[in-house]
């Protein structure tokens, strides 16, 4: 595809993860803690899904990769920098590289499309220029063709809150990629969806992750989902990793482990998605 | 339907027995207060009647033999300078201690601070800001400008940190997230989303600040036509001049009522 060559080329980091997380622990207060030891390795351009039960702690374990949240012990390596020893330049730098999509899009609803596209930019940006609103030629220029590349050509110059959820999402995925990230976390990015958006934003992360080789970590509650798109699976319960590997090795018994209780239904789902 | 049949009333919580008694008691004193109330020698309708006669001549026949219509258009002008420099003064300020005060941009203590100190300023009134000012730079326009900047700056700072909390905070968390530092979120986030609001309130005390020249103009000695109005009134006696004057700043606020209104439907469309 034309598109990718667009974005300037990135070094290759042979043989090394893009990122490695390691005994990630984070104990919000006294009580059980929200993760629990957790070792994990992503490669670069890997397509991974994290599933597991509400309140696992898989929204705790994307925001402590970027420091939205501090984790209380562990570490996180992004492209061999350890991210827990970043000063605030630093970080801001390292937020700049990862891109972050949500569950309701977190948009500026009041703010047209490609407002909110270039938004992704500040990160790069001094901050007399982000706050002022200045953005390059160039910058607007790519804003406009990543927008093109989500098929919300239309919708240029539209307010955000007059659009549907699955294009508020695009919206949020273009925003995110005109960071000109090296990974995207992505938390929960098809629970407000119906399934045919939901279809489409699947669709479009694994084609981005492909062509422009960005690392992908998606928090899912659809296992079906998990399974055809992803790479690799983690299941999460109860703050521990308890499933590593590709969506075949994901069988009935590693479901009901990463669920407990509530897997039954959720293996049937499975059966019947297979079936199909 | 049996269910239906017998509702439950609703059980009379503690606050409501509060409230009723309360209302009760105040009711009580009032008709005591009208009842026992010493009139002085006054008779209640004669004094109606000649009130409603002063009322007639003021806005029935306004006029004045001292006031020419353009120096009565100058001074409405002076008050609304008045007015805009302390709207514009205390705006610029509580958009900064706006952004201070607000939840979601500021930590908790630095919130709290802000916040209890512009409940301070609030509390006292604008007209004993201006002659607590008028201390330090005497009866005039200054004291009133400072005075009355003061109080716009704490009631607009509550309001615009107010708008600023609409915001939600996840859509700060994901600008956070890509790298975007306080400053950028702040002008290509939270000022764009709560603009009309601003607008708003600012308009709003706008009106108000008017309304306050008007009065600062007489109490304190700050010109315009409200030392008009209060030379009419206490030092001619001339109800058609307090008439004409009362029309004048009627005619002025409706004028700004007006161009506020459109000046809002322009922005909403535009956005």
């Amino acid at each position: 595809m034309t598109q990718v060559s667009q974005f300037p080329g990135r070094p290759l980091l042979s043989g090394r993860p893009l990122l490695e997380v390691s005994q990630l622990v984070k104990r919000y207060d006294a009580g059980k803690p929200a993760l629990d030891g957790i070792s994990f390795s992503i490669r670069k351009g890997e397509f991974v899904s994290v599933i597991g039960p509400s309140g696992a702690g898989k929204s705790t374990l994307l925001r402590c990769i970027n420091r939205m949240i501090e984790a209380t012990s562990g570490e996180v390596s992004f492209e061999g920098a350890s991210v827990g020893l970043l000063d605030r330049k630093n970080l801001k730098r390292l937020r700049s590289k990862i891109g972050m999509i949500f569950q309701h899009y977190n948009l500026v609803e009041r703010l047209t499309v490609i407002e909110n596209v270039l938004h992704g930019r500040l990160g790069a940006k001094s901050t007399l220029a982000g706050a002022a609103g200045h953005y390059s030629r160039e910058e607007k220029r790519q804003a406009t063709e990543v927008i093109a590349m989500l098929g919300l050509s239309d919708h240029l110059y539209q307010r955000c809150d007059r659009l549907s959820g699955g294009q508020k999402q695009r919206v949020g995925i273009a925003r995110a990629l005109l960071q000109d990230p090296r990974m995207i976390l992505c938390d929960e990015p098809i629970a407000s969806l119906d399934p045919n958006a939901s279809r489409n934003i699947m669709e479009q992360l694994k084609r981005f992750s492909q062509e422009m080789d960005i690392a992908l970590i998606v928090n899912l509650h659809q296992v079906n989902v998990a399974c055809k798109y992803s790479d690799r699976i983690l299941g999460v319960n109860a703050g521990r990793l308890v499933f590593d590997g590709r969506p075949e090795e994901l069988t009935p018994e590693k479901i009901s482990q990463i669920y407990g209780a509530e897997s039954r239904s959720l293996t049937a789902e499975l059966g019947e998605q297979y079936a199909s | 339907m049996t269910a239906l049949q017998q509702i439950p009333g609703r059980p009379l919580r503690k606050e409501k027995v509060v409230i009723r008694l309360l209302l009760l008691g105040l009711a009580g004193t009032t008709i005591y207060a009208l009842a026992t109330l010493d009139f002085g020698g006054i008779d209640m309708a004669e004094a109606v009647r000649d009130t409603l006669a002063n009322l007639k001549i003021i806005f029935l026949h306004p006029g004045g033999p001292r006031l020419s219509f353009l120096s009565a258009l100058e001074e409405v002008i002076i008050t609304l300078g008045l007015a805009f420099l302390t709207t514009l003064f205390g705006g610029i300020i509580a958009l900064f201690l706006g952004l201070l005060g607000a939840q979601n941009l500021s930590p908790k203590p630095v919130t709290v601070v802000v916040m209890a100190l512009v409940a301070l300023i609030r509390a006292v009134p604008t007209i004993l800001w201006v002659l607590i000012f008028a201390v330090a730079a005497g009866l005039g326009s200054t004291a009133a400008v400072v005075g009355m900047t003061f109080h716009s700056i704490s009631y607009l700072t509550k309001a615009y940190a107010e708008s600023f909390e609409d915001l939600d905070r996840s859509v700060i968390e994901a600008l956070k997230a890509s790298g975007a530092n306080w400053w950028q979120i702040v002008f290509q986030a939270v000022i764009p989303s709560s603009f009309s609001y601003l607008l708003s309130w600012t308009f709003l005390r706008f009106e108000i600040n008017f309304a306050n020249a008007v009065a600062m103009g007489a109490a304190a000695g700050a010109s315009g036509v409200g030392f008009d109005l209060f030379m009419a009134s206490g030092f001619y006696f001339d109800l058609r001049e307090v008439g004409l004057i009362t029309y004048i700043i009627l005619a002025f606020a409706m004028a700004l009522e007006a161009a506020a209104t459109r000046a809002k439907g322009r922005i909403k469309h535009a956005g």
